[in-house]
């Protein structure tokens, strides 16, 4: 039976305390396409992985502006030149009016920016990961703690990796495959 | 966490020690010349201390508010479980345990009230307008409603700040577990009490105006006044030596994080009650704005939009902004300035028809704020900075913002 392309290497750790000083030594070694698998949040990952601060806030920041721009323009377009129309001696644009539209755009831009931009930036939606072809890597949502490197990773050589991971001190060193093994 | 030193107690100073004493002196020694100079400025301007009225009143509602806020801060730690404030937590329970403080300090206010609040010229007082409110307005029931407050609010920080410093003792979780129980109900006490104050303290000077939100827009500008303050105490003790390590940048964080949505939440607030008033256009709701908006006022209130509301959102928006100890120190000394500046637009175009602003001012919020530092300093001296033996202390040493 075919067993699909590799898609990366795995191995198994049994407890956060073990797993901490290997994630350390994969982030030295310098490997970019790689992550780690946890039943629970670990504190202190995010910098022993070396990962660095997320782009989204800028994405929010430009989708923010977007609303606040186009609710002004649209409002001003609208009610001052499409369609002007006095309505109990108030501007035909008068800002303080035009506020909450202005507030709620902004709001509304900022959360598709988040929303959306988190999907972007993890690669979703994707509704197939190769590592659900592994039996072990089932135990990563139960009581086992997972670093996987991807064969796409520029410093990635099989044999040369499968070694590293092992002396890392892990149970196993598995490979995975693109689809099912069974 | 095998990798992750927690800090402990024992690698820091968390007792004020000789730092108290002086503290009482030098602020105290402050503010006791700084009221001196007012009353002296005040008494020179042969008015019959019509103008000291004023901005006693402008600086004595924005020390109150701080204190206010730690009322108010301290029951939301504890219904919502929150860990992460318990280390600095002591600090806001001394500073609203000063509210004996803040009563004495309302003397002047009720002195005076005859010269501040509208209410109190019989020709107000008699036109139709006040006449559904004139027993509500009025010199007895105004002492009464004062005395109520601060019988309620001291009663409410004093149970908070000896419950807390009892189990600092005894270690005890059922104390944990009454003030948990007693929060909600604080709450609803606390924002009730405060909205009312507010419009006694601040509204009423022009008795013939009214807003439904004014409670809200009082609060919100001493919560955000508040946090800024802890802020920069927290700074000072770190200077001295004290809560350093235990006290950490996701802490300052955390403290940023709630400059910066409080200063929204204030904006918010500022704008809802102008706008309704603004679409509306009745005549008796908009003549506390276009009071406001002329002769001077207006521009101040224009630079307020900007220093009270946009620069500092614009500033502290960013994580960056809100984990740089000097960036978040200056954040919080301006929006101090910018919520005192606040209330003095909402209380001075009462006074004078067209701008004005004097050295009395200022020495007034020294002052006031000097003693107002001078008795925290002084509470906070007989006992440890820190619940030592809160159940979430451990909690707050890990804490880690995600």
């Amino acid at each position: 039976m075919s067993r699909g392309a590799l898609y990366g290497l795995l191995t198994e750790f049994e407890s956060p305390s073990l797993l901490m000083e290997a994630v350390e030594k994969v982030r030295d070694a310098g490997f970019k396409k790689w992550d780690v698998h946890t039943p629970f949040p670990v504190h202190g990952m995010d910098d022993a992985m070396g990962i660095r601060g997320t782009r989204l806030p800028f994405l929010v920041l430009g989708g923010g502006l977007t609303g606040l721009g186009l609710a002004t323009l649209m409002q001003w377009w609208m009610n001052a030149v499409d369609y002007p129309f006095m309505i109990s001696g108030k501007p035909l644009f008068g800002l303080p009016a035009n506020i909450p539209i202005m507030f709620e755009l902004t709001v509304l831009f900022s959360a598709f920016a988040t929303f959306f931009g988190m999907w972007g930036l993890n690669g979703m939606p994707r509704l197939y990961n190769p590592l659900f072809t592994n039996r072990r890597f089932r135990r990563a949502t139960q009581d086992r703690f997972f670093i996987v490197i991807e064969a796409r990773d520029p410093g990635f050589q099989l044999d040369k990796t499968r070694e590293f991971l092992a002396s890392l001190g892990g149970a196993v060193v598995e490979e995975v495959r693109e689809s099912a093994e069974d | 966490m095998a990798h992750h030193h927690v800090p402990r107690l024992e690698d820091t100073r968390t007792t004020l020690d000789g730092l108290g004493p002086r503290v009482v002196g030098v602020s105290g020694a402050l503010g006791v010349l700084g009221l001196a100079a007012t009353f002296f400025l005040g008494n020179a301007e042969g008015d019959g201390l019509r103008r000291f009225g004023y901005t006693y009143l402008t600086s004595y509602a924005f020390i109150l508010s701080i204190s206010l806020g730690a009322l108010v801060f301290m029951p939301i730690m504890y219904v919502t479980r929150a860990s992460w404030n318990v280390v600095i937590r002591r600090l806001a329970e001394v500073m609203a345990a000063v509210m004996p403080l803040l009563a004495v300090l309302a003397i002047p206010v009720i002195l005076l009230a005859g010269k501040v609040y509208g209410w109190s010229d019989p020709a107000v007082a008699t036109s139709p307008a006040m006449s559904h409110k004139a027993a509500y307005l009025s010199q007895n029931a105004f002492i009464l409603r004062w005395v109520i407050y601060f019988v309620i609010w001291t009663g409410y920080a004093l149970f908070f700040w000896r419950t807390s410093v009892a189990q600092d003792a005894s270690g005890d979780l059922k104390l944990t577990r009454r003030l948990e129980n007693f929060s909600g109900f604080a709450l609803m006490v606390g924002a009730l009490t405060i909205a009312m104050a507010s419009f006694d303290l601040l509204m009423s000077v022009d008795p013939l105006w009214f807003s439904t939100i004014f409670g809200v827009y009082y609060w919100a500008g001493g919560f955000v006044a508040f946090f800024a303050v802890m802020t920069l105490v927290t700074m000072g003790l770190q200077n001295s030596g004290r809560l350093t390590r235990i006290v950490s940048p996701e802490h300052f964080h955390d403290y940023g994080k709630l400059m910066f949505a409080f200063t929204f939440f204030w904006g918010y607030i500022a704008f809802s009650q102008y706008m309704l008033y603004w679409y509306a256009n009745i005549p008796e709701e908009t003549s506390w704005y276009l009071h406001r908006s002329q002769n001077g006022w207006g521009k101040l209130g224009i630079l307020l939009i900007f220093v009270a509301f946009v620069l500092p959102f614009a500033g502290l928006i960013s994580r960056f902004a809100k984990r740089q100890r000097k960036l978040l120190a200056f954040w919080a000394v301006w929006i101090i300035v910018a919520q005192w500046l606040n209330l003095y637009w909402v209380v001075m175009p009462q006074y004078s028809e067209s701008f004005t602003f004097g050295p009395m001012d200022a020495t007034c919020l020294i002052g006031l704020g000097g003693i107002w530092l001078a008795g925290v300093a002084w509470l906070a001296g007989g006992n440890s900075l820190v619940p030592l033996k809160d159940p979430r202390l451990e909690e707050s040493l890990r804490f880690e913002n995600a």
